[in-house]
C-alpha cells in the first residue's frame, strides 16, 4: 500500500480549512487530486460482527467481576487539571468550610470555664489588680500588667461560667469598677461591675 | 433514733466549719459571728450560704466599717429569701443555684414579682438561671424593669437555645453604642424575641414548644 504525502496546504484544504480557490496556482493539481481520492473512499460504515461482538463480551465481563476485585485491582487514574474550575471548586470548599464552622450559639455548659480579658486604663496607676467573687475579694490575687507604653492595663484569666461581681484595685487603695461593664450597688455605697459567662 | 438526731447536728456542725474556715483572716470576729448565725439558719432553710460569705469577704477587703458589712450582709440575707420565695410556687426555690441568681437580680433592681414572672415562663430551670441573671445584668445595664422581663421572658419563651440569653446584654449595649436608649434597645429586641417565638425555633434549634404553666393566684 503506497503512501502519498501532501503539501500542507493541501493538508488544510483537506480538512475543511482553505478552499481550492485559496490555494497558490502551482498546487491546485495536487489539491485537486487530494479531492478526488477524498471523494473516492466509501465512508458507508463497515460491519464487524466478529469484532463488534468481541467488545460487547469484554464489556460484559468488566461488569461480570466482583465488587472486591474491582476495588483492589491498580487502575489507571487520570487528573486533569482545568484552570476554570479552580476558582468555583475553592468557592464550593469555602462555603462548606464556613457551614460546617458557622458560630452556635450554645449556652455555656455548667463547669465549663471561660477566658476573660480584664482591661482598664489608667494611666496615672503605679499598679492594677482585679478582685471580686473569683478570687475571694484578693486585692493582690489578679494583678494587671501595663501593656507597652499605652495607658492600659490588662489581666487575662479563666473563670467558671456563671455570674462575677468584681472591681479593679489601683494602687492598692482605690477600689473602681470598670467603665466597660454592667455595674450594680455593692452595699457599701460602691459600685461592683458584672460579669455574665 | 439517736442516729436521726445526731446526723443534722453533725451536718450544722460541718456547714459553722466550713463558714469559718472560709472567713478565717478575712474578717472581723464579730462579722464571723454574724455571717455564722446568718449563714447557718440560710443553710436550714435551703438558702446558699456562699453570697454571704462572699459579702462579709467583700467588706472587708475593702476596708468597710464592721457595721456597715454587717449591714450589708443581712441585707444579702433577706434578698435571699425574697427570691426563694418568688422561686418557690415554680420549684426552683429548692435551687441553691437558682436563689442565688434570683438574690443577684433582685440587688440589680429587679423585685420579688419580676423573678417570679421570670421563673413561670415555662422554660428549664438551667435557662431560668440564666435568664436571672441576664435579666439583673440588663437592669445593671440600665434598661427598665419592664422591658427587661419582657425582652427575657421573651427569649425563653422563644425556644432558641440558652446561649442566646447570655448575648442579650451584649445585643443592648452595641445598640447603646449606636445612640439607643437602653428601654428601646431591649423593647426592639424583645419584638425579634416575640417573633421568634410565634415561628417556632428554626429547625435543629431550642427546645420541643413547652407552655408555660398556667400563672399562680
Amino acid at each position: 500500500m503506497s503512501q502519498r504525502v501532501f503539501h500542507p496546504l493541501v493538508k488544510l484544504l483537506l480538512d475543511g480549512d482553505i478552499t481550492l480557490a485559496d490555494l497558490p496556482a502551482e498546487l491546485r493539481r495536487e489539491g485537486e487530486e487530494a479531492m478526488r481520492l477524498l471523494g473516492a473512499v466509501d465512508r458507508r460504515p463497515v460491519k464487524l460482527p466478529e469484532m463488534s461482538q468481541r467488545v460487547m463480551q469484554a464489556i460484559a465481563q468488566r461488569h461480570e467481576r466482583s465488587t472486591w476485585r474491582r476495588l483492589l485491582e491498580p487502575r489507571e487514574i487520570r487528573v486533569r487539571f482545568r484552570p476554570w474550575l479552580v476558582a468555583p471548586a475553592l468557592a464550593a470548599a469555602a462555603a462548606l468550610v464556613i457551614w460546617l464552622g458557622r458560630p452556635e450559639p450554645v449556652a455555656t455548659p455548667a463547669g465549663a470555664v471561660v477566658t476573660v480579658r480584664f482591661v482598664l486604663s489608667a494611666p496615672d496607676a503605679r499598679e492594677v489588680t482585679v478582685a471580686g467573687t473569683f478570687n475571694q475579694w484578693d486585692s493582690h490575687a489578679t494583678p494587671l500588667v501595663r501593656t507597652g507604653a499605652t495607658d492600659l492595663w490588662t489581666a487575662t484569666i479563666t473563670l467558671p461560667a456563671g455570674q462575677h461581681q468584681y472591681a479593679f484595685v489601683v494602687d492598692g487603695v482605690r477600689w473602681v469598677h470598670d467603665p466597660a461593664a454592667p455595674a450594680v450597688d455593692d452595699g457599701f455605697g460602691r459600685r461592683n461591675s458584672v460579669l455574665t459567662l | 433514733m439517736l442516729t436521726v438526731l445526731a446526723l443534722p447536728l453533725a451536718l450544722l456542725a460541718m456547714q459553722q466549719q466550713a463558714i469559718a474556715d472560709r472567713l478565717a483572716g478575712r474578717v472581723s470576729p464579730d462579722i464571723a459571728a454574724l455571717v455564722d448565725e446568718l449563714g447557718t439558719a440560710a443553710a436550714a432553710r435551703g438558702l446558699p450560704v456562699d453570697p454571704l460569705i462572699q459579702k462579709a469577704i467583700e467588706g472587708s477587703a475593702k476596708g468597710i466599717p464592721a457595721e456597715r458589712v454587717a449591714a450589708a450582709v443581712r441585707l444579702v440575707a433577706m434578698q435571699l429569701d425574697t427570691a426563694a420565695g418568688a422561686l418557690r410556687h415554680s420549684g426552683l426555690a429548692a435551687d441553691t443555684v437558682a436563689v442565688a441568681a434570683g438574690a443577684f437580680a433582685i440587688t440589680a433592681g429587679l423585685n420579688g414579682r419580676d423573678i417570679a414572672q421570670l421563673a413561670r415562663s415555662g422554660a428549664q430551670a438551667s435557662e431560668i438561671i440564666v435568664g436571672l441573671r441576664v435579666a439583673g445584668t440588663l437592669v445593671a445595664l440600665g434598661v427598665p424593669r419592664a422591658e427587661t422581663v419582657m425582652l427575657v421572658n421573651a427569649t425563653l419563651q422563644s425556644g432558641r437555645p440558652a446561649g442566646e440569653l447570655l448575648a442579650l446584654p451584649g445585643q443592648v449595649q452595641a445598640a447603646m453604642a449606636k445612640g439607643a436608649a437602653p428601654a428601646q434597645a431591649a423593647a426592639g429586641l424583645a419584638r425579634a424575641a416575640a417573633a421568634q417565638a410565634r415561628r417556632g425555633p428554626p429547625p435543629g434549634h431550642g427546645r420541643p414548644a413547652h407552655p408555660p404553666p398556667p400563672p399562680h393566684p
